[in-house]
């Protein structure tokens, strides 16, 4: 803990960086400038809609001039944009989700009355996070994973699970493998996928406010992809969206942890035990821990 | 811990400046009225003084593993309560910075932190890229379908 942040200091520590912080200041304010000359896009598909946001379009330019993709050919950019940059932006992205906290906050504040009276659902809602479980471990197991699945499925692999899975197994067994394998699924693709189920989901007939929960996962990014989307769909119930959603992130962070380490793990392994060996015909070897 | 709040000062309030000019550009490709200056920069001020408490916050509270973000939401709700003496002017004030411009510049931080981990997940086999596919569905609409149940009881939806 004291090592970690002793690391966070040093890079926020613009001494000697500044060179650093000036590349980096200067990519985002340009991607910042482009994606709001864009602006919000609205394309009809079936019977929903597709919402395209200024921050959607944010992280693809974000990705696309890093050195893994336009950086290969285009040299200027491989200048710019160094590994120190890239690690900086992993630690601004904290500072940036501050201002969107103290905005979901001005949301929740002034609707308090309207989300205690939902408070059962809120709670309650949390459970349902356990679908990962349900959903995802057949299938993982049915394309032939073995203790990966336990790791990959067991949430939505942000950092709490990462730890609990790199404390109880190691973040170097089938289980560390798994949740990392979905935990980076998340980070780079989370944000674009719940930004565009978001905007789809309404269609599905399930009311606005129940999938405004559902948004609140316990990652700030996703949580804002997918209740933007939807607050955009849903105009008329935009500030109740953007509250229940803020409000639900904020339990699944209390909560999320202790639901992982006493309910989903649990419920994972034994789940495993049972379903393995119907996949795996040598009898898979079901040994918990 | 003085150099530490200093450097993160800075950060803050070049983010903040970030956000007002993609809120003033947002606002007049939409052909919105813009706010003016005099009004988004006290916004963006009382906004940040909240995001510098809740950083201190989690720094004086290390054990307690609760995010810096959700300190931010939990003082920012606190704070805007209808029946707090603060609401009236602390929304007053907020409400001149844009919840859309806030996001833009998030992303575009993570777009370009996650850059270098694109080789690494090609790595990856093509199995978990389906599967992670199915978690995320998964409790997106097993929370959705349990928040539908439990509102319908309760009469709200």
């Amino acid at each position: 803990m004291e090592k970690k942040r002793l690391i966070e200091d040093e890079l926020i520590e613009t001494k000697n960086r500044s060179s650093i912080f000036t590349k980096l200041y200067i990519s985002v304010l340009f991607i910042v400038i482009i994606c709001e000359f864009i602006g919000i896009k609205k394309i009809a598909v079936g019977p929903g809609q597709i919402v395209l946001l200024p921050m959607l379009y944010a992280v693809i330019i974000g990705m696309v001039i890093t050195p893994d993709l336009l950086g290969k050919p285009v040299k200027v950019l491989r200048t710019l944009i160094s590994d120190e940059v890239m690690e900086l932006a992993g630690t601004m992205v904290m500072f940036a989700l501050l201002p969107l906290g103290v905005k979901y906050g001005t949301l929740v504040g002034p609707n308090i009355v309207k989300v205690v009276q939902a408070g059962p659902a809120f709670l309650l809602q949390e459970l349902g996070n356990l679908g990962t479980v349900f959903i995802g471990l057949p299938l993982a197991l049915c394309l032939g994973l073995k203790r990966e699945a336990v790791g990959a499925t067991v949430s939505i692999c942000r950092e709490p699970t990462l730890g609990v899975i790199g404390e109880r197994y190691g973040i170097n067994s089938p289980e560390g493998t798994g949740v990392l394998g979905t935990y980076m699924m998340g980070t780079i693709f989370g944000t674009i996928f719940f930004g565009l189920l978001g905007s789809f989901a309404p269609s599905t007939g399930i009311h606005p406010l129940a999938l405004a929960m559902a948004s609140g996962m316990g990652s700030g990014s996703m949580m804002t992809a997918a209740s933007s989307a939807l607050a955009e769909t849903v105009p008329a119930m935009k500030d109740t969206i953007l509250a229940y959603a803020a409000t639900s992130n904020m339990l699944t962070g209390v909560t999320g942890l202790y639901c992982v380490v006493f309910i989903a793990l649990p419920l994972s392994n034994y789940l495993y035990k049972k379903l393995a060996p119907k996949f795996d015909k040598k009898g898979g070897h079901a040994d918990a821990n | 811990m003085l150099t530490r709040t200093i450097n993160q000062s800075k950060i803050m309030i070049v983010i903040g400046m970030m956000i007002l000019i993609g809120q003033r550009i947002a606002q007049m490709i939409n052909h919105k009225s813009v706010t003016p200056i005099g009004q988004m920069v006290p916004g963006i001020l009382a906004i940040l003084l909240v995001c510098m408490l809740s950083l201190k916050i989690k720094e004086l509270l290390p054990n307690l593993k609760f995010p810096a973000f959700a300190w931010a939401t939990l003082i920012a709700l606190i704070l805007s309560m209808p029946f707090m003496p603060t609401a009236k002017i602390f929304l007053q004030y907020t409400n001149n910075v844009n919840f859309l411009a806030t996001t833009t510049p998030i992303l575009a931080f993570a777009g370009i932190s996650v850059g270098n981990k694109i080789d690494q997940l090609k790595k990856i086999s093509w199995k978990l890229v389906i599967i992670s596919i199915a978690v995320f569905i998964g409790t997106y609409f097993g929370s959705a379908l349990v928040a539908q149940m439990i509102l319908k009881m309760q009469g709200i939806i």
